[in-house]
């Protein structure tokens, strides 16, 4: 078909006037008998959203799924704040408490009789979706639990511990931990134990029972529980036990790659992002065993019904059921996600003995930390907070500054940046 | 020509005609240029409109807009990462448009003199201009990598100590201006090539008869030729180098790598906006740096220019 002028203006003219009218009166995305959800690559089991595609179980509904590839917080709030063609349910990161102040966007989750499901999840977990003002406005879905992988091979070479439980008793603080980095690095010439100053501190800050500010509002990111974490941090640093392999930067991926990071705490996701994907040919030299220093938890996603839902029965049958305990064993096989359900634990589909991890089954380590991990309350300020502090460490990685000098200028930073936003 | 000289006629033998029905006369022609203007309105002045007016509010995308008046305006003035951002920016700016040019002189003349392979090599020359910003920095973040870049491999090779490329303010810029350098050296090239293609056959041949050597004829009859392109040359690369983005944010994430050295304006205004949440403050950056690039143009034009006048 040849396109004439006149009749591409005519189509463009009708596909305007359609794009128009087609969006203003709805505020809700999709048609009536669909829930539409918004998450990104890798949070779900394409499996079970193939599922509830076809139909939603307990609903006259059906799920309609769209991956958004990047800049997916800008998009959800984009789409909030047009309050025109919103998603039925979005995915939340981490980040969660950072929709806090705008928790009265999405229904609280109580209202639908989420507390009956409250005692299959971990406490912790439960409670990262709930706002200060008791409003449950995100639905747990996985977790981020801490260990600390080793190379085996290495460890062996140096004649230090090689079985997890011996390595966790030689490392079962940061002082005896650092003590065994410096033992590995004399013998393996280059090792280390974190690629940079922003992991160890990251990490160190994931053990933590508080973070940066408390439940109503105060600032406590100056407090000993956070410098004693920045000490550590700098302490790793100044024993050279950091590749300086900077954050973002695809050197992170070379010193798992060149076997440098022959040691590292890290959440249980990084087993994929990590050695799986940069360093498949370790496979085999990897085991996990108890954080040094205690469980800690970096990470791990919620969900959350806008008020904008067409039908929020069907959108919380569709949530309890997408992360119930059987269901989440399904995202831990594919993609890797680690369940928030203790009960999942147990299920054989985790217990898998692990060959990348030399036939560990890892899932005793994450499992353990998960359940033992304490709990911590995320203020909506955490991340202006925490941008600043870890750039000033950088400084110190870098040489640019002395950790006091660094920790001054961080928390003047972080001082200008509350009272702007009005939080002190 | 024939078709605006049609009213014109219209209109001046009626004299009292009235608006409306002057309006209602030309209305097929006012339809006919509409599309532009509709789609101007929605996408281009309405967004610069609208910067202007959250750029005086308080605002998290999704809850209430609070009025501040120019509260976002007096932070920035006092905002020491805005004011090293500025400086990051002008280094690259720098570090990147003053090779880029002469380089791209150079080529051009070389260009210009070729015989043979003509299309091949303007082709060559152009490829990166259009080749993913995104590929490219991260090609380039392999080369200049602390841990297994080609660079150090080099220098290494060759007996000298590796470099962190990434991990020092200096090293930093000097990696994205290399890639903005690489980027753009080719299409300016091709710029300078239409210009000096411009210059008249006969002005060289005066000044072969004159006796002038090859480098006099460049810098006597050239350069002077070609100032208006390099006007726009210099404008455009100024208008794009306070811009830097893509290369910053993919090199070295939203913070701009140690010491925050790579953070440039654009960057800064990204993630205060789309990290931080805060779009009154990212639009009031927005706005700085607008005033920022209309100085710079000015500044080139009476520079490059000026001289002309006199």
């Amino acid at each position: 078909m040849t396109l004439s002028r006149r009749g591409f203006l005519g189509l463009s003219a009708a596909a305007a006037a359609a794009g128009l009218t087609g969006c203003g009166s709805r505020s809700s995305l999709g048609a009536t008998d669909e829930l539409t959800m918004w998450t990104w690559t890798g949070s779900v089991n394409d499996g079970l959203i193939e599922q509830a595609s076809k139909a939603i179980q307990g609903s006259d509904k059906r799920l309609l799924m769209t991956r958004i590839g990047s800049d997916y917080k800008t998009k959800v709030l984009t789409s909030l704040a047009g309050k025109s063609l919103v998603p039925d349910i979005v995915a939340m990161n981490d980040d969660v408490a950072t929709y806090f102040p705008n928790a009265d966007q999405f229904i609280d989750l109580h209202t639908l009789g989420a507390d009956d499901l409250k005692s299959q999840y971990l406490e912790w977990k439960w409670k990262l979706g709930i706002t200060p003002e008791n409003r449950m406005m995100a639905f747990p879905m996985d977790t981020g639990p801490t260990a600390l992988f080793y190379r085996r091979d290495k460890f062996e070479k140096a004649n230090l511990p090689t079985e997890p439980l011996d390595v966790a008793e030689a490392a079962s603080d940061w002082d005896s931990y650092i003590e065994l980095g410096k033992k590995l690095k004399k013998a393996v010439p280059g090792s280390v134990l974190t690629d940079n100053i922003a992991s160890a501190y990251r990490y160190g800050l994931s053990q933590q029972r508080q973070r940066y500010m408390t439940p109503d509002g105060q600032y406590i990111g100056n407090g000993d529980h956070i410098r004693q974490v920045w000490d550590t941090s700098c302490r790793v640093i100044k024993e050279g036990l950091s590749a300086n392999a900077q954050e973002d930067t695809t050197d992170v991926d070379a010193v798992v790659n060149n076997g440098r990071l022959a040691a590292f705490i890290g959440a249980v996701w990084w087993a994929q992002l990590g050695p799986k994907n940069a360093a498949p040919e370790t496979k085999g030299n990897w085991r996990v065993c108890a954080t040094p220093g205690g469980a800690g938890n970096r990470g791990g996603s919620f969900l959350a019904i806008t008020k904008y839902c067409k039908d929020p029965e069907a959108a919380f049958a569709f949530i309890s059921w997408l992360e119930s305990a059987k269901n989440q064993a399904q995202a831990f096989l594919d993609p890797s996600l680690f369940p928030s359900t203790p009960a999942t634990y147990e299920d054989p589909l985790l217990n898998e003995p692990d060959p990348f991890f030399g036939g560990q089954r890892i899932v005793d380590v994450f499992g353990e930390s998960a359940k033992a991990y304490p709990g911590t309350y995320f203020s909506p300020y955490d991340s202006i907070i925490g941008t600043p502090l870890v750039a000033e460490l950088v400084n110190v990685e870098v040489g640019s500054k002395t950790p006091d000098q660094a920790w001054r200028d961080g928390q003047a930073r972080v001082e200008r940046e509350l009272t702007r936003v009005g939080a002190i | 020509m024939a078709v605006e000289a049609l009213p014109a006629t219209a209109v001046s033998t009626t004299p009292d005609h009235e608006p409306q029905g002057r309006f209602k006369k030309f209305l097929p022609q006012y339809v006919a240029i509409s599309p532009f203007f509709v789609l101007f309105a929605i996408f281009g002045a309405f967004p610069v409109l609208f910067s202007i007016y959250i750029s005086f509010h308080s605002w998290n995308g999704i809850g209430e807009m609070k009025w501040v008046g120019l509260e976002q305006y007096t932070y920035l003035f006092t905002d020491p990462q805005f004011w090293a951002a500025i400086g990051n920016t002008l280094i690259i700016w720098v570090l990147s448009t003053v090779p880029m040019l002469f380089l791209a002189l150079v080529i051009a003349n070389a260009l210009h003199n070729t015989v043979r392979f003509r299309g091949f090599y303007r082709v060559a020359y152009f490829i990166p201009n259009i080749t993913s910003v995104v590929a490219v920095t991260m090609v380039f973040g392999s080369i200049f990598s602390n841990n297994f870049g080609l660079l150090n491999a080099f220098l290494q090779s060759v007996g000298l100590n590796k470099i962190e490329w990434l991990s020092q303010p200096w090293g930093i810029q000097v990696a994205i201006a290399s890639i903005v350098t690489w980027r753009w050296v080719g299409y300016n090239a091709i710029i300078f090539l239409a210009g000096l293609q411009a210059i008249s056959a006969d002005v060289y041949e005066a000044a072969k008869v004159d006796g002038a050597s090859s480098v006099q004829t460049f810098f006597r009859i050239t350069v002077p030729m070609l100032r208006p392109v390099i006007l726009f040359t210099a404008i455009t690369s100024t208008i794009g180098g306070l811009q830097i983005f893509t290369e910053s944010q993919v090199l070295l994430g939203d913070t701009g790598g140690p010491g925050g050295a790579g953070t440039t304006i654009v960057t800064y205004l990204y993630k205060s906006a789309f990290v931080d949440n805060q779009f009154g403050y990212g639009a009031a950056v927005g706005w700085a740096l607008f005033v920022l690039i209309a100085l710079f143009s000015i500044i080139n034009w009476r520079l490059v220019g000026g001289r002309e006048k006199s």
